[in-house]
């Protein structure tokens, strides 16, 4: 009898929670037995009995927060499903119940998510970063450090410090991207800076307009983002109540390529530091846990990164020494493959949006399959799932 | 070259005529009530004569499709079945993601007419390049002559296949991907358009247009 109480109490409270989804203005989209949809509402109510469960991106946030943040894959199946749908994960609820309770008066924490090879770290930062943007925090995303270590096209040497290397492209492209995020505070953040002898800005200047010079001016593009993190890093503590309080999250995917090597050659061909480049040196400052009134949320990243072996996941194997003795302290947030619900909803979701189409994956004994080929590995299972 | 990997050729394709081929699947043994006299005298032949060694590609799991591997076989070369593989899986991915995009963006109404299976739009738009019968050159008082024939399966099959890769090959743009020249091609075909079906429109009109050699085939 206690049993079918419990059950019905249970029941109620599961109709309770949906009748508050249903009833949210800015709620859209189906709501499914496995759907939470409702964006605004269900970040508060994302707790432990939602793991498994998958909760909708909006359209516009996704265009607003991740111009650039988000695996390619996802991005591949956000316009073939016509809808962005992450699964809330252990490890994402973890960081954002820690985001919930720290103390903003206080050096920000670092948090560092690691685990094996696709195994979900970006997306696990991913909804931790959308928690941040749906609580009105500053939001300063590096995608992928790694690509600011390899591959760089045009290194020119630094204008205003002798021993450094700028990289003008990827620089504008970051701040473009900056300014697409964060448009609603380049208004409110005052500053004032000096540039090269010629040129300076004044202070009590916008923030924007420092923003649209770096991104004009592709040659200082590297000085204006060092520029722009160091204020934001003063400001973010600065007016605690009224106008101009702001909270920052810094989130870093990649982590480990700000401490490994480069792939960059300087013009008499020897190899290039992380030090010397601008960029990766700014990124490093920021790392440093002496500022206030933010959070520092990081995910390290094997696929991208430089001689390093495939079976490195941990921290201090990624990191090496210099990068782990820089970063410490930090929370560690460990990432694994699905466990069976998570599966099960993985597999739930595909068959509601048509993706699995082969007749037996469609049956028992597919779906045993698809668990023996993938081990449960999200990426596996995602690129099991996308010819079958 | 693929000289990386380091398979040892097991099976010949040279074997004595009563070796029979490996049946994978794993729905191949059916209880013996059920079974009619012939397929009772073809099990006992299957207990007692030697059987071919099974290639490497196949598999018992029921997502083995032999036309599938066919193809995959066609569109090898230098012996990289990984790489023809990869495409193969890339081209059906393709196929899937074009058509649920579809499916997602139209109305209710329409959802049930769009084909979103990528092996059924495969294994439509290879049946609807098929041609149903072929030119053979005959030689008749000097002068050879294109004449009407009749093809056996597996010569449909082979030419639907080779007509589909060599298009694909030769008259698309050369900086598009094998996988997406295939996809876009392939459902082209699923819908009755494309090359490869026109190819086999042209095929049948010869034929019909020669129509007054059939004679000259004597088999």
């Amino acid at each position: 009898f206690a049993k079918k109480i419990k059950i019905v109490s249970i029941t109620f409270h599961y109709i309770n929670i949906y009748k508050k989804l249903s009833k949210c203005k800015i709620c859209y989209g189906n709501l499914t037995t496995f759907n939470l949809s409702c964006p605004f509402l269900s970040q508060t109510y994302h707790s432990e009995r939602h793991t498994g469960q998958y909760y909708t991106l909006p359209a516009a946030h996704i265009q607003k927060l991740f111009p650039h943040g988000l695996p390619p894959r996802f991005q591949l199946q956000i316009k073939t499903f016509n809808e962005g749908c992450v699964m809330v994960r252990p490890p994402a609820l973890e960081l954002i119940s820690y985001l919930k309770k720290a103390d903003y008066s206080k050096p920000p924490l670092r948090y560092i998510l690691y685990g094996d090879v696709g195994t979900g770290k970006t997306m696990c930062l991913s909804h931790a970063l959308h928690y941040c943007y749906t609580q009105g925090w500053l939001i300063v995303h590096i995608s992928d450090a790694h690509l600011w270590v390899k591959n760089c096209k045009e290194l020119l040497p630094s204008s205003s410090r002798p021993s450094r290397f700028d990289q003008p492209i990827q620089a504008s492209q970051w701040l473009k991207n900056f300014k697409i995020t964060n448009e609603r505070f380049l208004s409110k953040v005052q500053l004032g800076y000096v540039w090269t002898k010629r040129e300076r800005t004044e202070k009590g200047q916008p923030l924007g307009e420092l923003v649209d010079q770096g991104v004009n001016r592709m040659k200082s593009s590297s000085d204006v983002v060092g520029a722009v993190l160091r204020e934001l890093r003063l400001q973010a503590g600065g007016a605690t109540e009224g106008e101009g309080a702001f909270k920052l999250a810094v989130a870093v995917d990649g982590l480990n390529a700000l401490w490994g090597k480069t792939s960059l050659k300087k013009e008499d061909r020897t190899m290039c530091e992380p030090e010397e480049l601008t960029l990766i040196h700014n990124v490093r400052k920021m790392m440093k846990n002496n500022w206030s009134g933010g959070a520092i949320l990081t995910a390290l990243s094997q696929t991208g990164s430089l001689f390093k072996p495939q079976s490195a996941y941990l921290p201090s194997e990624l990191l090496g020494e210099e990068g782990f003795d820089n970063m410490e302290p930090f929370v560690p947030v460990s990432v694994s493959n699905y466990n069976e619900k998570e599966f099960e909803s993985c597999y739930l979701y595909y068959l509601d949006r048509n993706w699995l189409q082969h007749s037996h994956s469609r049956s028992e004994e597919g779906k045993k399959e698809l668990i023996f080929l993938s081990n449960k590995n999200p990426s596996i299972l995602e690129r099991l799932c996308a010819f079958l | 070259m693929c000289v990386s990997l380091s398979l040892c050729l097991v099976r010949w394709s040279r074997y004595n005529p009563y070796y029979l081929d490996p049946d994978p699947s794993k729905d191949a043994r059916v209880p013996e009530s059920e079974l009619s006299p012939e397929e009772k005298e073809l099990q006992e032949l299957k207990t007692v004569s030697p059987i071919k060694a099974a290639l490497s590609s196949d598999t018992s799991s029921a997502f083995n499709d032999p036309l599938i591997s066919k193809f995959i076989n066609m569109m090898m070369q230098d012996g990289n079945k990984i790489l023809a593989r990869g495409i193969m899986t890339q081209t059906l991915e393709t196929i899937k993601r074009k058509q649920v995009e579809k499916y997602h963006k139209s109305p209710a109404a329409k959802r049930e007419e769009i084909e979103c299976n990528p092996y059924t739009v495969f294994h439509q738009a290879l049946e609807n390049c098929k041609p149903i019968i072929g030119l053979a050159s005959v030689q008749k008082g000097g002068k050879s002559y294109q004449v009407p024939v009749p093809l056996t399966d597996n010569r449909r099959r082979f030419l639907a296949m080779k007509w589909l890769i060599t298009e694909c090959r030769d008259n698309k743009h050369r900086r598009t991907h094998m996988y997406e020249k295939l996809s876009q091609e392939l459902l082209a075909a699923f819908a009755n358009e494309g090359n490869v079906v026109k190819r086999k429109h042209d095929l049948h009109k010869m034929a019909e247009a020669n129509r007054a050699y059939a004679h000259y085939r004597w088999w």
